[in-house]
């Protein structure tokens, strides 16, 4: 049964159990698809097995948020949908014990030809609903999906966009305990994102259980109680967000620079093995405007190093240098390093505005005639709108502004964002 | 899946139905006027052929008395119809449902379900209108609508036997739906609607015609309604043995399938 709980007494306190699951997809060299030509291949269809899912063991606790990371094709929907009892699990066994809703990537099963309104009917229907229940629910999943205009229009005319969105308003209402999410995060508008992110905090704090896959790792490390990392389909780490991020992160890069030999120059010893962007010593992904922020630089040496010279350029993701501050210029060069250490960069105040930014970082000897190590995009960063409001250039400069002139009005206009054309006008 | 599962999602089993029907006879009472013209037209053409151009006579009802060969017709063919299109509806509806099946999971045999449900509204206008007519032509049919029925039920499961089965095959093999075409063909013409198995004159062909899977019940609708007489216990055997084989390997097939239709579609 895919969305009541087979009320194992066993498993108190457990809202999902994994265990050992293994699930592999037949990969055709050649299949038939006529049972003509069935027949002329002698009854059987050539494939190779393809292992999806190896071994897959762990256990949700009632009222956990777990965060599922890995990299395309690890097999995290594949893990999805088999928890959703979509794909049948060739070995071991997923065992539900509450009532459970599933969206899948791209949205749910809907029927094309259909309304939005009877999709909601239908899909409510296969998550568990009796009618009279949907009836009652109907304006709020309408109201949340903000599609009233469109509702009674065939799904077939919807965007993805609107999909996801009738999809996640109907199946985060029709109550679960336990929501299994695949992307959904990637499609829609960032205020409809927003009030997702706020239907999670709400589900968590209600005690309910979530499990989320996505690429966002930054959500599950603001978000998620604990991160499932998956590689080639196995569990590669699983413990707290902060932790397997890291891990994750660091595993992407180095695979990044070994497929990109341009990512990372410089002889050695001396190289750059992390960098974390820190908010009151919390590391984040997300920064705003006006925070006091810290780089740190992790570094690592087998032999010591003299009068090493670390600089980091911060770039906007399209290219364009912003600053690039060295030890050097700041007369903070140590005399020597050696093992492993990290360096801070502190800046308060932050002055970046709202974007996405890359981190590259050097190391070079005191005259800059040998580079020890050079490491392109280090590390990527966002910043949100924090204290300005400016949103053209890369910094604010905090500028203060003020008017003369007699026939200037000392009253100033003050009117929200975003404008309208009847703003503009000659007074 | 379990029985239990598909009870409990009789909810979603009856929105698919109403979906089907409604998708059927979109425009309301015209549409339902319409699925009527089918067996209709179908008993002006074969009673033009019987009558008029082969000159046979039309077989005499034992004992309701009855001599009109459309009756006879309509007799035998709704119930075959019932069974033929909703099989050739069937076909295509798991491969139709993909994009349910690749997201949510419910019990997929709620999709040929659907399609029989709608059938069987339709079926039991077309036998009320035909009542109507039997009681025209003088034939109290209203007492044997009993028996009717329990044979309707019998013709549902071996329908939805056949139905699971070629729904399913349908998923791997992209021509079974042509091939059901051929077989849907040779059992119409093996059942005798249009024809009398009495007047056959070899042996072996009226056992054929008339022990075959759908020529039994086609048989035993006849005796029902137009003969109003009740089929014998040994025509009741052979119809709930083809029934109860039927559902079986049907449903078998289905629930050992069904599993993989998510990664096979
Ligand atoms: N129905 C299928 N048939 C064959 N291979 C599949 C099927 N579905 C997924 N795969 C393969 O399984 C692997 C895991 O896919 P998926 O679970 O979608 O990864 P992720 O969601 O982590 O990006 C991929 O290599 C994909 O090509
Ligand atoms: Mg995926």
């Amino acid at each position: 049964m895919s969305w009541l709980g087979h009320g194992n007494p066993d498993d108190h306190g457990i809202a999902l159990r994994v265990d050992d699951v293994t699930k592999t997809f037949k990969v055709y060299d050649e299949r038939a698809t006529s049972l003509k030509q069935f027949i002329a291949m002698g009854g059987r269809n050539k494939y190779e097995e393809f292992e999806a899912l190896r071994n897959v063991s762990f256990e949700v606790p009632v009222g956990e948020a777990v965060g599922i990371i890995g990299h395309n094709g690890s097999g995290k929907s594949t893990l999805l949908k088999c928890m959703a009892k979509i794909l049948t699990p060739n070995a071991g066994s997923i065992t539900i014990n509450k009532r459970m809703a599933a969206l899948l990537e791209l949205g749910a099963g809907f029927h094309p030809e259909l309304s939005g309104r009877d999709n909601v009917f239908l899909n409510a229907a296969i998550l568990g609903m009796s009618r009279p229940d949907i009836a009652r629910r109907f304006d709020d999943i309408v109201a949340f999906s903000e599609l009233e205009r469109f509702i009674d229009t065939p799904v077939k005319t919807y965007s993805s966009g609107m999909y996801v969105r009738l999809a996640f308003a109907v199946a985060i209402n029709v109550d679960p305990d336990l929501l299994l999410i695949d992307e959904i995060l990637a499609v829609g508008d960032v205020t409809f994102q927003q009030k997702c992110m706020e239907k999670f905090v709400q589900f968590r704090n209600e005690g309910r259980t979530l499990v989320l896959v996505t690429h966002d790792t930054s959500s599950v490390r603001n978000f998620c109680d604990r991160a499932i990392w998956i590689d080639h389909g196995e569990v590669k780490a699983d413990g707290s967000p902060a932790d397997v991020i890291d891990e994750y992160t660091e595993t992407m890069l180095e695979a990044q620079a070994a497929a990109d030999g341009s990512m990372r120059r410089g002889d050695g010893p001396l190289r750059v093995t992390k960098v974390d962007v820190l908010v009151s010593d919390t590391r984040m992904d997300r920064v705003r405007t006006g925070d006091d922020v810290t780089f740190r630089v992790h570094f690592e040496t087998p032999e010591p190093v003299a009068n090493p010279v670390f600089s980091l350029s911060i770039a906007s993701l399209t290219g364009i240098p912003v600053t690039a501050p060295s030890s050097r210029d700041a007369r903070a060069v140590p005399v020597s390093v050696d093992g492993k250490g990290h360096v801070d960069i502190a800046v308060r105040d932050l002055s970046l505005i709202p974007g996405s930014y890359t981190i590259h970082t050097e190391v070079s000897g005191w005259s800059r005639q040998h580079l020890y190590d050079h490491l392109q995009h280090a590390r990527t960063f966002d910043v949100l709108a924090g204290d300005s409001s400016e949103i053209d250039g890369l910094v604010t400069l905090r500028p203060t502004w003020t008017w003369s002139g007699d026939g200037v009005s000392s009253e100033i206009y003050d009117r929200a964002l975003p404008p309208s054309p009847d703003d503009d006008g000659i007074t | 899946m379990s029985l239990r599962t598909a009870v409990a999602h009789r909810n979603l089993l009856y929105l698919l139905s109403l979906k089907e029907l409604r998708t059927r006879y979109r425009k309301s009472v015209l549409g339902w006027a319409w699925s009527l013209l089918n067996p209709l037209s179908q008993m002006v053409i074969f009673t033009v052929v019987f009558l008029y151009i082969f000159l046979r006579e039309p077989p005499i009802g034992d004992p309701s008395g009855l001599e009109v060969f459309p009756l006879y017709f309509l007799a035998g063919m709704l119930p075959f119809q019932y069974f033929s299109i909703s099989v050739t509806a069937s076909i295509g509806s798991v491969q139709e449902g993909s994009n349910l099946i690749k997201k949510v999971a419910f019990p997929h045999e709620h999709l040929v379900l659907s399609i029989v449900i709608a059938q069987f509204a339709t079926l039991l206008i077309e036998l009320l209108v035909l009542s109507v007519a039997f009681l025209i032509f003088g034939h109290m049919v209203l007492p044997w609508l009993a028996p009717m029925m329990l044979l309707l039920v019998l013709i549902t499961m071996f329908t939805i036997g056949v139905a699971l089965l070629l729904s399913a095959a349908n998923v791997f093999f992209h021509d079974i739906n042509y091939l059901w075409t051929i077989v849907a063909q040779l059992l119409f013409y093996s059942s005798p609607i249009i024809f009398v198995t009495e007047e056959i004159p070899f042996a072996w062909l009226r056992l054929i015609t008339s022990l075959g899977p759908t020529g039994s019940f086609v048989r035993a609708s006849q005796e029902i309604l137009y003969d109003g007489q009740w089929p014998s216990i040994e025509r009741w055997a052979l119809v709930a043995m083809y029934s109860i084989t039927s559902l079986l390997a049907g449903a078998w097939v289905f629930n050992r399938l069904s599993p993989r239709f998510a990664e096979e579609l």
